[in-house]
């Protein structure tokens, strides 16, 4: 028997068709903001003999674009809860072209600082998070692979880029470079014109039946929930209760959040430490710059080919229920990896570890934003994307810092990647027992739903009613729905009654 | 750093000869003319530093004051090679000599290797010069390099069954510096840097003017070169407001004490049109990409609305007959 939830979805997310489309717009939007940062480190050491600063001064230039780009976080969701994700991409495309055309006539360390820095950085931030939403609402069954297609759009454009980059660099300096790569960034702007908006029918769970007739008008206004609301509650609002509106902090009482808060905050101390000293550390042993160069090329490669597989193995049956599991091991994977690279100290050795890292890490990521639509669901992801990644920022700054010092400490690099390999072990051991706790809770509230929905009309009082308490419940709804669909939907696809 | 230091001993060294001179009427410079001229002519064979010095040193002053302690001051660096014992090409070894110093090179023969007692001969380019001292397993030649005719490539060769061999090529030491062309645009400044590990007593920068060299420093205006010294290893050219004549090559020299080493830069100005046009011809493209995807979804928009009315009339019909058997 249909929920009242399921019935407010009259078409679900395509799954397909316009989809793809969009998949291929979110490819190369994710692409370009996780890869481009990393690109531009070919062209640091000429930027640095050009002002005379030293190398600490230009690696302030990546991190300043990495911070914006994780911190803007939260105003990315803002305007997309606002004015939908095409708009959003589009600008922000716009905007990282105009920051490096502008950094191509910069005279000073400063001027790159803003250039690059905060306003490419801001823009790729403006690019990073409506295409991961957008996923959400275009794929629900096929999301694990749409995800997985789309994040491997960072290892496919990290080494175009560096192909590309040293290319521009030889033939028109630094200068001209600049210039031509704010061009190709404002292909964002095509990505962003692909994401056609859709109305994300999940969202509709406070929908009257009668409401429905008025769907293709009312479409845009429901891809968010809290703006629905507004009609009701006229002024007397606060600040805080505005912001509220665009960005859901009530997110904060929800457990599978919170669970998935802190294992990531965690994880991340531990994430990209390794690929920062790969290279130097396999100069330490005694192998050449090309060798180490290498090493990272066999990581791109493998992780090009893991993430696309990792979303269809999390998309099949056995996995998809179980999703958070499969994510848990694939952290304390990763971690494992590092801690078994300090007994690799040949080439070979090296190699391997790579390869291992490449599929580690390729796994992770696939599932990053995955598991978080697949916990908290696609309506509230936007506001939950955008308070994950602020919180991460600061992890993401502290990791490869905090490992530099053990390394000068120590004068050993085994201690950072012990140090590493623990902490993301620690990470994957939180997320697997945590989450075997959400799933038992969410399988008790489901049965006390179950029961409660012998009497429709409160839970529909209840639900128009109050907000954030029953969000939690009633957003439970969402999550549960490609769970119990899958069990559901395991035994329908045997019967082949399901179109997939 | 060894350049200052040998210049502060010569100080000293001629101020106390003055004095000497002044209160025991010359002797004490004479040995040490002596022992000088002795170890300028000593080029190509192999000196017991310290145990010349003691025989030369006839007094006390002399030896405190150690008036051939050009030497002594001078820096000691080892240098190593281990043969393996296989014959093929022969191991290469650069030795980097910024200033006059005392080299010790040392050819070791891996225990593992099959070679057994091998005779030992060290040469410099064809001539043979003798050890300093060996041990079962290693031989050591000691050398004091003080002029530039002494740097070059030494090698040793050991031979029983088979010949193996290693050359050291002593020389001054590189410059870093750029071996892909310099890009740069009218109107802006060109940087070109030159590295060193060692400090140089010199640098001079010279352009190519036709087939000849024209150092840039006095000659040339302030306001279109400038030479910066980042540090005593580091030294930056830069050239303002470029144009198209600027266009060539450049050399940066560093003078050693033994030498000089030069390094070659090559400037490319470009005016702005060249990047521009793949600039504008990629503009181009994106807005023809987004103009087209928002034309196709109008146009199909429209198509789509005349059956999507038929659409939504059915599906409340659907939703609306549920909801009524739902009720049921």
């Amino acid at each position: 028997m249909p929920a009242p939830a399921e019935a407010g979805r009259a078409p679900g997310p395509p799954d397909g068709g316009w989809g793809w489309v969009v998949l291929v717009g979110a490819f190369v939007s994710i692409g370009f903001a996780y890869a481009f940062p990393k690109g531009l480190a070919i062209f640091f050491k000429e930027i640095q003999d050009f002002f005379g600063t030293s190398y600490s001064e230009i690696a302030w230039v990546s991190s300043i674009s990495l911070a914006t780009t994780y911190g803007a976080g939260p105003i990315s969701s803002i305007l997309v809860n606002r004015y939908g994700s095409r708009p959003v991409v589009m600008f922000g495309g716009l905007l990282c072209g105009v920051g490096m055309i502008s950094a191509a006539f910069c005279t000073s360390i400063l001027q790159l600082y803003i250039c690059v820095g905060f306003i490419t950085g801001f823009g790729l931030a403006l690019n990073l998070q409506p295409s991961v939403i957008i996923i959400g609402k275009y794929f629900l069954k096929r999301r694990p692979i749409a995800n997985g297609l789309a994040m491997a759009g960072s290892p496919v454009m990290l080494c175009t880029l560096a192909l590309l980059n040293q290319f521009l660099f030889d033939n028109f300096g630094w200068r001209g470079s600049f210039l031509i790569l704010g061009a190709i960034l404002l292909n964002c702007c095509v990505a962003g014109a692909l994401f056609r908006p859709i109305g994300a029918r999940t969202a509709l769970v406070t929908a009257p039946v009668t409401e429905e007739g008025k769907d293709a008008v009312k479409r845009n206004i429901t891809e968010d929930g809290p703006v629905e609301n507004k009609p009701e509650e006229e002024g007397g609002k606060d600040c805080f209760e505005k912001i509220n509106q665009y960005l859901d902090f009530s997110l904060f009482k929800h457990r599978g959040f919170l669970i998935y808060l802190i294992g990531n905050v965690l994880m991340f101390l531990g994430f990209f430490a390794p690929i920062v000293f790969l290279a130097p550390y396999a100069k330490h042993t005694g192998i050449d710059d090309y060798s180490a160069a290498f090493l990272l090329s066999i990581l791109a490669i493998v992780d090009m080919f893991a993430r696309p597989l990792t979303g269809i193995i999390a998309n099949s049956r056995w996995v998809r229920p179980r999703i958070q599991y499969f994510f848990s091991f694939a952290i304390a994977f990763n971690g494992a990896c590092h801690l078994l690279c300090p007994l690799a100290s040949s080439y070979t050795g090296l190699i391997v570890y790579s390869s291992f890292f490449g599929l580690a890490f390729g796994m992770v990521c696939a599932m990053l934003f995955e598991t978080l639509m697949d916990l908290v669901g696609a309506a509230r992801f936007t506001s939950a994307v955008g308070l994950v990644t602020i919180a991460e920022c600061c992890t993401i700054l502290l990791g490869p810092p905090i490992g530099g010092i053990l390394i000068d400490a120590f004068g050993d690099y085994k201690y950072m990647f012990i140090k590493c390999g623990a902490v993301m072990v620690l990470a994957g051991t939180f997320l697997f027992i945590m989450n075997y706790y959400n799933y038992r809770m969410l399988a008790k509230e489901e049965k006390e739903r179950k029961t409660k929905e012998e009497d429709p009309k409160s839970v529909r009082t209840e639900n128009e009613g109050k907000k954030n308490w029953n969000k939690d419940s009633t957003q439970d709804g969402p999550e549960l729905e490609p769970l119990r669909e899958k069990g559901e939907g395991v035994q329908k696809e045997m019967n082949g009654t399901i179109e997939v | 750093m060894p350049a200052t230091f040998y210049g502060r001993c010569l100080g000293r060294l001629l101020l106390l000869l003055l004095l000497c001179t002044s209160v025991s009427g010359g002797s004490p410079t004479d040995p040490a003319m002596t022992t000088q001229d002795s170890n300028q002519t000593e080029v190509n064979s192999v000196t017991k530093m310290q145990a010349g010095h003691e025989s030369s040193g006839p007094g006390v002053a002399t030896e405190k004051l150690k008036p051939a302690g050009k030497e002594n001051s001078y820096n000691v660096s080892a240098h190593e090679i281990l043969l393996s014992g296989v014959s093929g090409a022969p191991l290469e070894k650069n030795v980097p000599v910024p200033s006059p110093a005392k080299v010790e090179l040392t050819c070791k023969l891996d225990e593992n290797s099959n070679l057994k007692n091998p005779q030992v001969t060290w040469k410099k380019g064809n001539e043979t010069i003798s050890h300093t001292s060996k041990t079962p397993n290693s031989w050591t030649v000691q050398l004091t390099i003080s002029e530039s005719s002494q740097l070059g490539s030494y090698s040793c060769i050991l031979k029983s069954e088979k010949e193996v061999s290693a050359v050291f090529h002593l020389q001054v030491p590189k410059i870093e510096g750029k071996e892909k062309p310099v890009i740069t645009y009218e109107g802006d400044r060109a940087v070109m840097v030159c590295k060193t590990e060692y400090n140089p007593k010199a640098w001079t920068w010279y352009m190519t003017n036709g087939t000849e060299l024209v150092a840039i420093d006095k000659i040339l205006p302030i306001d279109k070169f400038q030479i910066k010294r980042q540090s005593a290893s580091v030294n930056r050219l830069e050239v303002l407001k470029l144009s198209k004549e600027d266009r060539g090559v450049y050399w940066c020299e560093a003078a050693f004490d033994l030498g000089s080493a030069k390094m070659r830069f090559e400037l490319r100005v470009l005016s702005i049109m060249a990047p521009l046009k793949p600039f504008v011809a990629i503009v181009a493209e994106v807005a023809i990409l987004v103009t087209t995807i928002f034309l196709y979804e109008v146009y199909s928009k429209r198509k789509g609305k005349g059956g999507e009315k038929e659409l939504d009339q059915t599906e409340r019909l659907k939703s609306e007959d549920n909801v009524t058997r739902r009720r049921k």
